[in-house]
Parts: C-alpha cells; sequence; structure tokens
C-alpha cells in the first residue's frame, strides 16, 4: 500500500531523493507480513539454538584464584563440629519449648572459639500488599503494635574479626535452623558452619571479617535473614522498638542467663556488626535424598529475576566439582527431560552440527541430543524462576541489599554411620572454606562477570548479550506491523471515501477530511489508555480483596473476577463505547485499535525487558503471536477460505492461552500434572507475587491483561 | 716602553684562554671516549599492585637478594616495589615473602630496603628516577647517582602487552617513554651500559624503539606470547615466582661473585620449553661481544682492577678485556670479604701485571705524561699536546725578535 502511495506521489512531482534508510524502512513495513513470520520464527528458533550456544563459564575476576590454596580444614575442626551436631541432636537441648537452649549451646560454642557473640531478636514481618511501596526497599524502622511475647524468633550471631584486616568488609554464612523442629540435616548444616568457623578463628590470613549467621527459621528461613539485614543496614534509632521485644520475659531471662555464665566475655546484648558484605553464602544440608552420590544444589535468583555475580557461582561450581568432588546441580524442569519432541530437536541440531562440520572442520558448535535436552531443561526453570520474580531461598534477601549471595543446598547420599558423617562434614567444610578464601582475596565488590545470564548448566550460561537476540527478534515486528496497520487503515478509508464522494468534491474537502482522519488514532488510543488504566484498578483489587477477613482463596478469586468484570463494564460505559462499533463509517476502526494495541504492547514489553528479561521474553512468547494475528472472526467467518479458517482457529486457540489465569493453569497442569489443579490456587499465586514485589505482577495487570482485553476486543468486533 | 709592553701583555691575556681551552680539551676528551667502568647500579621495579600479584614482588625482591649477594651494595639498589604483600593482610606469613614453596628462603628478612612504595612506584617516579630530575626535597638514597662509568641493571616485572608496561592499576609505561628515557641518561652521561630486563608479556615488544648505544635488553617472551609463573604455593595461595625470573635466579644460584660466566651463558640458559615463552634479546645497540661480558659486570660489582704499586700512585690503565679482579667500592657491608678476596688474588695479579708495570714504574707525573705520549693511541690528544707545546715557542721567538 505504502509503495502504490509512493508511485502516485513521485509521478506527480520530481521524484524526491529518499534515503536509504526511510526506504529501507518502507520496503519493511510494505513486507510486514513477511518480515513479522520471519522475525517471530526466527526469535522463537533462537530461544531454542540457546543451550547450543551457551559458553562454558571462566573465572573472571583474577583476584578470586578459586582452589589455588590447599583446604587447612581438618579432621580436629570436623571433629568439632561433629561434637555440635551431637549436642544439638541430643533429646536433653529439645525439652525447652522455645528451643532456647539449642541457641545457648550454639552462642556457646562460638564464644568458645573466641567469636563476638550476641543474639538478635525479631518479629517476623508478614509479607503483605503494600501498593505505595512496591519497588521501594524494604521497610525498616517500621514498628508493628500488635507484637506477642509468643511470636519472635532468635538469630544467633557470631562475628570473627580479621587479625590484621581493616574490618570494613565481611563475609557472611548463614544457616537456617529451626529450633523447635530440627532435622538432622539443620544440625549437619550447623556442624559444617561450626567446623568452618573453629578453623577461621585460628587462620591468619583472613581479610574480611566473618559473619556467621544461625538464621531463626521458625517462621521462615526468608523472614529471619530479611530482618537481620534490616537491622544490619538499617539501624533504628527510636527508642520505641526495643522494649517491646525487651519486655518479654523469656528473652531478658536469656540475656540474663547468658549474661551471668560467661561474664566478661565477648558476649554483647546489643547488635554487633562489621564491615560491608562482599558475599553471602546460605548453608543447607537437605534431610532425605534419593540420590547416588553427594550432590550439591545452587539456587540464585532473587528477587525480579536479580541474580549475584556469575563468578559466586562459578567459584561454587569450580571447587565442588574439582576439588571436593562432589556433583553441582542447578534447578531443572523435570517433565522437560522426558519430553521427546524436545530429544528430537536436539537430534536435529546435533546432526546439523556434523553437518556443518563435515563442510568446513572448524565450524564446532554442536552438542550431543542428551545435553541438549538437559540444558533445554535447566535454560526453561532458569527463565521461569527469574521470571516468577521470586527469591528461591534465603539468599535473596541478600540481593536487595546488592550483595551477592547464593544458596547451597548439600544433599548427602544418606547414610548414618559415623564415617559418612565425617565424609560429608569434612567436603562440606573444605568447599565452604575455599569459598571464603577465595572471596577474601576479592579486593572489589564482585564486579567483572556477568549479572544478566541465564543457566543452561552449572558450567554453562548465555550472556545477556546472545540472549537478548531472540527476544529483540520475537518483537522487532511489532513496530512494523503497527506502522504498517495505521498506513492501511488511513488510506483504505481514504479510497473509500474518495469512491462515494464526487471528484469536484475532493479538493476543499480533502485536506481537512485528512487532518481529520489523520487524528483517528486518538480515538484507538482513548480505548487502550481506558483499559490500561483498568488493568491498574483490577491491580490493586487483590490489596482490597485481601483485607477482607476469613476468604478462602477460591472465593478471593471469584470476588476478584466479579470485580474486575464489573469495573471494565463501567469504564466502558462511563469512559468510552469501546467494543460497540458505533460509526459503521469507520470499517478500518479495528485496524487502528490493533495498531495503537500493537504499539502499547511494544512499549511494555521494551520496559519489561530492562526490569525482568526473562518475564518480557515469556511475556513476548504468549503476546506476540496473540497481537499478531487477532482480526475480527466475524470477517474470517465471511471469507470462508482455508487461509482465513486456519486462522480463526489460531486466534482462538492463543486468544485462549494468553488470559493470564489460563496460562498459569496450562504452565501447572504441565509441570504438576492436570489432576489437582484448583482455582484458588492462581490467588494464590498472585498473592506470592504481589507479597515478593515482584514486577512480574504489574507486569501482568498492566500489560498482559489488558493487551488481551484488548485483542479479544478486536476479535469480537462487530465491523 | 709603554707602547711595547702593552701589546705584550695583551697577547699574554689573549693567550691564556687558548691554553685552558686546549687543556680542557685534552683533559675531557679522553674520559668521555674511554670511560672505565667504575661502579655498578640496579633499578629493580615491581609495577603491579594487588594480593594475586604477589609473584611480581618476590620476583623483584628476588632478583634484589641476588644483585645484593653479588656485591652491589643497597645505597646503589633502587627497589621499587608498587605493592606490599608482606603485610597484607591475606597472606599467610605475615611479613615474609616467599619465592619458593618450599619455604626456606624469606626474601623479605633482615636489611631489605625499599626505596620507592606503594603509589610512590608511578611512571613519573620510575622516569625522574632513570633521567635524575628529581625534586630537591628528594634524599639521596632515592636517586641514582650514577655517572659515565656506570654498568646498571634496570628489571622490571609486572603485566605487559604490546610495547608497555602497567604500572600500578592506572598507567602504564610505554616503549617510548622507555627509549626516551634511556636516550637522556645517555646523553646525561647517566650510564655506560645498561642492560635491561623485563619479565612480562610480550616483554620484548618493550625494547622496540631503544635507540642509545651501549644498551642490552632482554625479555621473557616475544610479540604475542604470555609469560607465565612457574609455581603455586598452595599453602599462601597464589603464585610465588615467574618463569623466567625462576630460571634466571636458577642460573644464578650456581654462580658467586668469583665466577666468570658469561651474557651469553645466561642467555642460552633459557629453555624456552620450561619458560612455556622464547626470551629475546637484543644486542644491535651494544658493542661488546657477549661471549666476553661476565654477569658480574651488571648483576654483582665486579669490575676491572686498576692495580697500585703502592698507596696514592698514578693511574695506569690496562687494555685487556679480561678481569681479574674487582675494585671495591663499598666498604660497609662486605668489607671483610673484600679484603680477604684481595689478598688470595695477590699472587695471580702480581704476576700478570708484571710487563706493564716494568713501563708504568716511575712515580713522576711527566712518566705518565710520557707514558700517554707513547701510547698514542689518541691522536687528538697528541695534536693538543704539539700545540700547547708550540705556544712557549711562539712566546720565546716573540720575545726574542724584540
Amino acid at each position: 500500500m505504502a509503495e502504490t502511495k509512493e508511485k502516485s506521489l513521485s509521478d506527480e512531482k520530481p521524484k524526491p531523493r529518499v534515503r536509504p534508510i526511510v526506504r529501507l524502512g518502507i520496503f519493511l513495513i510494505s513486507h510486514s507480513f513477511l518480515v513479522s513470520v520471519v522475525c517471530c520464527t526466527a526469535g522463537v528458533l533462537a530461544l531454542f539454538l540457546l543451550p547450543v550456544l551457551a559458553k562454558n563459564t571462566y573465572i573472571s575476576e583474577n583476584a578470586l584464584m578459586p582452589g589455588s590454596a590447599s583446604p587447612m580444614l581438618s579432621n580436629q575442626h570436623v571433629s568439632d563440629g561433629n561434637r555440635l551436631v551431637k549436642d544439638l541432636t541430643n533429646p536433653n537441648s529439645k525439652s525447652s519449648e522455645t528451643g532456647i537452649e539449642s541457641h545457648k549451646i550454639i552462642a556457646q560454642y562460638m564464644l568458645d572459639l573466641g567469636a563476638e557473640v550476641s543474639f538478635h531478636k525479631f518479629h517476623p514481618q508478614m509479607n503483605q500488599f503494600h501498593p505505595l511501596h512496591f519497588f521501594s526497599s524494604p521497610v525498616s524502622g517500621k514498628i508493628q503494635e500488635n507484637y506477642s511475647c509468643s511470636s519472635y524468633g532468635i538469630n544467633t550471631v557470631g562475628i570473627i574479626r580479621a587479625p590484621r584486616g581493616d574490618g570494613k568488609e565481611a563475609i557472611v554464612l548463614v544457616t537456617p535452623y529451626n529450633a523447635l523442629k530440627s532435622g538432622f540435616g539443620e544440625a549437619l548444616s550447623l556442624g559444617i558452619a561450626y567446623s568452618v568457623f573453629s578453623l577461621l578463628t585460628q587462620v591468619t590470613w583472613l581479610a574480611k571479617d566473618i559473619i556467621w549467621l544461625v538464621a531463626d527459621s521458625q517462621y521462615g528461613e526468608y523472614a529471619a535473614v530479611a530482618a537481620w539485614l534490616r537491622e544490619y543496614q538499617s539501624p533504628k534509632f527510636s527508642s520505641l522498638s526495643t522494649p517491646n521485644a525487651e519486655m518479654c520475659p523469656d528473652v531478658n531471662n536469656l540475656f540474663e542467663l547468658k549474661g551471668h555464665s560467661i561474664s566478661g566475655s565477648k558476649f554483647s546484648n546489643s547488635f554487633r556488626r562489621a564491615g560491608t558484605m562482599a558475599a553471602a553464602l546460605v548453608l543447607k544440608v537437605r534431610d532425605q535424598n534419593e540420590q547416588f552420590e553427594d550432590t550439591i544444589s545452587i539456587y540464585a535468583e532473587a528477587s525480579n529475576g536479580q541474580m549475584p555475580n556469575l563468578d559466586l557461582i562459578n567459584v561454587v561450581n569450580y571447587l565442588a566439582v574439582h576439588r571436593q568432588g562432589l556433583r553441582v546441580n542447578v534447578e531443572k524442569l523435570w517433565p522437560l527431560l522426558n519430553s521427546s519432541w524436545l530429544k528430537s530437536l536436539g537430534e536435529i541440531f546435533e546432526s546439523l552440527a556434523k553437518v556443518a562440520k563435515s563442510l568446513y572442520p572448524k565450524w564446532k558448535f554442536g552438542i550431543p541430543a542428551t545435553e541438549y535436552v538437559e540444558g533445554t531443561a535447566t535454560l526453561a526453570s532458569s527463565l521461569y524462576y527469574q521470571a516468577l520474580g521470586v527469591p528461591t531461598g534465603p539468599h535473596g534477601a541478600f540481593r536487595d541489599y546488592q550483595v551477592d549471595a547464593i544458596t547451597l543446598e548439600i544433599s548427602p547420599k544418606f547414610s548414618l554411620d559415623k564415617v559418612w558423617r565425617n565424609d560429608i562434614l569434612l567436603r562440606g567444610g573444605r568447599l565452604i572454606e575455599g569459598v571464603i578464601r577465595s572471596v577474601n582475596n576479592l579486593l572489589e565488590k564482585f564486579h567483572q562477570s556477568f549479572f544478566l545470564y541465564l543457566l543452561t548448566s552449572p558450567s554453562k550460561f548465555v550472556s545477556v548479550g546472545v540472549y537478548m537476540i531472540a527476544f529483540a527478534l520475537l518483537i522487532a515486528p511489532l513496530p512494523m506491523v503497527a506502522a504498517s496497520l495505521y498506513v492501511d487503515a488511513n488510506s483504505s478509508s481514504n479510497y473509500s471515501k474518495g469512491d462515494s464522494s464526487t471528484p469536484s468534491a475532493i479538493t476543499d474537502t480533502d485536506e481537512h477530511g485528512i487532518a481529520i482522519r489523520s487524528w483517528r488514532w486518538l480515538n484507538s488510543a482513548k480505548l487502550v489508555f481506558i483499559v490500561h488504566l483498568w488493568g491498574a484498578i483490577v491491580s490493586l483489587l487483590p490489596y482490597f480483596i485481601s483485607q477482607i477477613p476469613d476468604c478462602s482463596p477460591t472465593t478471593s478469586f471469584m470476588i476478584w473476577v466479579l470485580l474486575s468484570i464489573l469495573s471494565l463494564l463501567t469504564s466502558n460505559s462511563v469512559l468510552a463505547s469501546p467494543l460497540a462499533c458505533a460509526k459503521a463509517t469507520q470499517e478500518k476502526e479495528w485496524a487502528l485499535v490493533k495498531s495503537v494495541t500493537i504499539s502499547s504492547v511494544f512499549i511494555g514489553l521494551g520496559l519489561m525487558s530492562v526490569i525482568n528479561f526473562a518475564t518480557a521474553e515469556i511475556g513476548a512468547l504468549l503476546m506476540v503471536p496473540m497481537c499478531l494475528l487477532a482480526r475480527p472472526l466475524k470477517l474470517d467467518v465471511r471469507a470462508g477460505t482455508l487461509r482465513s479458517f486456519c486462522r480463526l482457529i489460531c486466534n482462538l486457540v492463543l486468544g485462549h492461552i494468553a488470559f493470564p489465569p489460563a496460562a498459569f493453569f496450562l504452565l501447572k497442569g504441565m509441570l504438576d500434572g492436570f489432576g489437582n489443579a484448583n482455582v484458588g490456587d492462581f490467588w494464590m499465586w498472585v498473592e506470592s507475587l504481589w507479597a515478593w514485589n515482584s514486577a512480574t505482577y504489574l507486569f501482568i495487570g498492566m500489560v498482559q491483561l489488558p493487551c488481551w482485553v484488548l485483542c479479544v476486543s478486536i476479535l469480537f468486533h462487530t465491523c | 716602553m709603554e707602547t711595547f709592553i702593552n701589546p705584550k701583555s695583551l697577547f699574554h691575556l689573549l693567550l691564556l684562554p687558548c691554553l685552558l681551552l686546549y687543556s680542557s680539551i685534552a683533559y675531557n676528551s679522553s674520559p668521555v671516549e674511554a670511560a672505565m667502568h667504575t661502579n655498578n647500579w640496579a633499578v629493580l621495579v615491581c609495577t603491579s599492585r594487588f594480593w594475586f600479584n604477589y609473584r611480581h614482588m618476590a620476583n623483584t625482591l628476588s632478583l634484589y637478594r641476588t644483585v645484593k649477594r653479588l656485591g652491589i651494595p643497597d645505597e646503589r639498589i633502587i627497589l621499587m616495589l608498587a605493592d606490599d604483600m608482606a603485610c597484607n593482610t591475606r597472606n599467610k606469613y605475615p611479613a615474609q615473602v616467599f619465592n619458593n614453596e618450599n619455604h626456606r628462603l624469606n626474601l623479605y628478612g633482615d636489611n631489605v630496603e625499599v626505596d620507592y612504595r606503594g603509589y610512590e612506584v608511578t611512571v613519573e617516579n620510575f622516569l625522574r628516577v632513570l633521567t635524575g630530575r628529581h625534586e630537591t626535597a628528594v634524599p639521596r638514597s632515592k636517586r641514582l647517582l650514577s655517572d659515565e662509568g656506570s654498568h646498571i641493571l634496570l628489571y622490571m616485572t609486572g603485566h605487559g602487552g604490546d610495547e608497555f608496561l602497567k604500572f600500578q592499576d592506572s598507567e602504564e609505561l610505554q616503549s617510548h617513554d622507555l627509549a626516551d628515557a634511556v636516550k637522556q641518561m645517555k646523553e646525561k652521561h647517566r650510564f655506560k651500559e645498561l642492560l635491561i630486563m623485563v619479565d612480562t608479556c610480550q616483554a620484548a615488544t618493550l625494547f622496540n624503539q631503544l635507540q642509545s648505544p651501549g644498551v642490552l635488553a632482554i625479555g621473557s617472551s616475544m610479540k604475542g606470547e604470555n609469560s607465565y609463573s612457574h609455581h603455586l604455593d598452595s599453602d599462601v595461595g597464589v603464585s610465588v615466582v615467574d618463569r623466567f625470573t625462576y630460571y634466571t635466579l636458577a642460573f644464578f644460584e650456581r654462580l658467586n661473585i668469583y665466577d666468570n660466566a658469561s651474557l651469553s651463558s645466561l642467555f642460552s640458559s633459557y629453555n624456552p620449553s620450561l619458560l612455556m615463552s622464547t626470551t629475546y634479546y637484543r644486542k644491535d645497540l651494544y658493542k661488546r661481544r657477549l661471549e666476553e661480558v661476565p654477569v658480574t659486570n651488571f648483576f654483582g660489582s665486579v669490575m676491572e682492577t686498576i692495580h697500585t704499586d703502592a698507596a696514592y700512585k698514578a693511574l695506569s690503565r690496562r687494555n685487556s678485556g679480561r678481569f681479574e679482579d674487582e675494585m671495591s667500592l663499598d666498604q660497609s657491608v662486605h668489607h671483610i670479604k673484600r679484603r680477604m678476596l684481595i689478598k688470595v688474588n695477590d699472587g695471580d695479579e702480581i704476576h700478570d701485571i708484571n710487563p706493564e708495570g716494568e713501563e708504568g714504574a716511575s712515580k713522576c707525573p711527566w712518566s705518565t705524561f710520557r707514558n700517554k705520549f707513547q701510547k698514542a693511541e689518541n691522536v687528538d690528544s697528541l695534536l693538543n699536546y704539539g700545540l700547547v707545546a708550540m705556544i712557549p715557542l711562539l712566546v720565546i721567538s716573540t720575545w726574542l725578535v724584540q
């Protein structure tokens, strides 16, 4: 269309020189259908090629030098750790109902090593939806009124000062521990941490202070770590908050006892600090395990898809694999491992690589099919957990303060004999020691390696420069199609008008008419704006719904849906009449609506890719085909050709899939099976999203849902 | 009378500067041409900071120890260390630096005088040391007080690249800067011979711009090659020495001051397969044959001996290029050792020196004059002396004419 217009123009006037970039743009817009098909296919293909394109990780920071020092953790330290494990698992220590006894034991052990010890008591802050500070950092100094003495947690903190260090930096070691119902695994993780801690009190090479935080996990691991970090990073100066907790007799009792038994020692009632945190390791030992060998799982995803520096993962991976002989795992989407289509895709890539290699021996990009399937499963899980925006462990609390942190979960092959226990204490301890020594060598913050990456295996990654290509290809057709539709709608209505009116009338009214028509898109823009406004209202609704007491997730969800529909209808009737096509003359109205919708989706996806890439990528996979294909069903039914029928089917399917709850249930069904799907699950999921301040929630509410509504309105357009 | 006297005195007055000029030419020309190797200096530079560059400091300190052992005194060594590994908190052995994992030798023991440390090690200060352009407040111990008779060893280690060497973490020394500094040194008669030894990646490229005569350069690797560390000390947790320096030290550990190993034997001792890089030496600016230059000419303080029969005797110069003995210039540290050495070598020296001793036996100044005259090796000076001798003749003749 654009070309014909161009031609007609050039016939009349001497041909003006059109710049190549403009000509290219016009060419792309006029062939937008072909371009969008090619780009979308390429985008999806590029996503599936990512496991093949993944590079091996390498340690980018010279200063780290992992594994260059031989481990110093000896059997002496291991037996120390063993002693603590025995004392903690001893039934006598569990007699106390509040679990204070075991805290005392841990504190006593720390004190015996010569570390500074303090207790940090905290009231668990329930995660709640605060619409006004969504992206703001965790609130400090906020005092909640209704604290009860029964609900508080006690973190035990031990600090070793670097003997010759300047005390400006610290490394944090976290072991979650629930004193009330601790499994053997938790005790073992304390044992490992203690053996390392006892070694570190003796060494001369510390440049950073070591903080060992025994996080009281009875109110959740994350809450305890987050509470401690809040206190550490933003000290409270109001005197109001402290008496609250001090009034509880149990806590006072604890401190008094300590003060008496070990007077003049390094125990202190006040909150102890060390320097800024260079890195943090959360150590866990899993209780049950059916693996055949000792494995260690790395969890790295923090809130909103933030990742710790890749170097930290590299160091752990290197030391675990090459020094301690542990197998390293990162999360995988297990259902994908058995999918046959993925396997055949992997085989296709493998055979392609073989052909390429036979053509030119230097092309080596193929990976075996099994490796491809595993890489894809890992990549998918990496994308999924980043897109979710919910931290996968207590390490997420550190990322909020820009501290690089990961959770290490050791799953030993389980047997209860003493040799095995010593072995896991020794290897786990040496791994932690190695990581700490390596981080200790750091001179600056972690900065050399990547922060934006997706893992395809513990030792392979896809960097931002590569995975952006897939996303860019996917969203590239959007502006072109939008422009093409806009031009199309304008010119076609132009012609239809020209036909109906008499030729003589054109000369006078045309200028005016074109001016009006060229602003017609404002009408569609108004509609799109209203729908987005509605999206914002819908995303605020859960805040009010959650205020309703005693509401089951299912009913909450129902209320939410009802309110949403209601608000859509009211806004529709009050502000505009978007769904009803009032003026029959504007038969291309839907094209303009689609054009503006696509533009807004493009902007939304572009913004989201900056905030959380994985969300944008998954959102683009769902929304881009729907946006591009959307077309009034009536037109397709009227046309009645095979092509339009296919389009109709695609539209209907995509219209269902792209609806956020539908997409959620589909994903959940694929992962867990459809049997136990419940309507309330979606409410729970959404609740978890806003509780963790995930930007994905905003994306769904303010980009995806409006886009879906607009597309559906286009599908049911009455023209 | 007055009319006669005046021109005469005028003539005498005119004559005096001429005489002075001649004499100055006569005396100056010979030392520049034939400055003797009279002293040794060493400038040892470690240019990199940070704990993981431990090996660079260990390299430099090892070389410091070696040149000190071979007789260069502390006041003639300028030691520049960009960071302090010994007192780094990460050092498992506080205040000690080792260059081997056996930990037998503490390089940072007593008597280590670091002249420029930490952030003082900059390109500017390095160039100031070489060219001698210091601010007035800089103490003598921080200056390179060499002269035209000096042999200077310049050792540098750190991280380098194509025609540059990184200083600290922020600056770099380019090959042009180095060549320019060396040229200035040459013009200011700050050295007789200069050996530049560089242990960095692509070390050879650093010598590309050198032009000054009397400079010999050796680098650990060619362009495009890396220089590697030798081994890791798993106790300290870092690499402790670089390969090139390690094998250099291995060569010198076998030597003592009396040894006669030549520079060519040092250069040929490097095995590319052990070094994992190719050593490169540039000798086109250097006159002497490497086979005839003992390593102790640079790495020690061993030089030609000037034999005197008795105290306060006039100088006599030896023509032979060989060296028999060393002249002790420092009296502080190796005093006793030196004295013993001289005694030991006495007998040897006497029979060796005999033929020349007969010639230069007489003690009056005239004999030295004659001696120089007879040698007639320097035509210019001969001509000068001739002219000077003609002046009295001229004076007498004019006087006679009157």
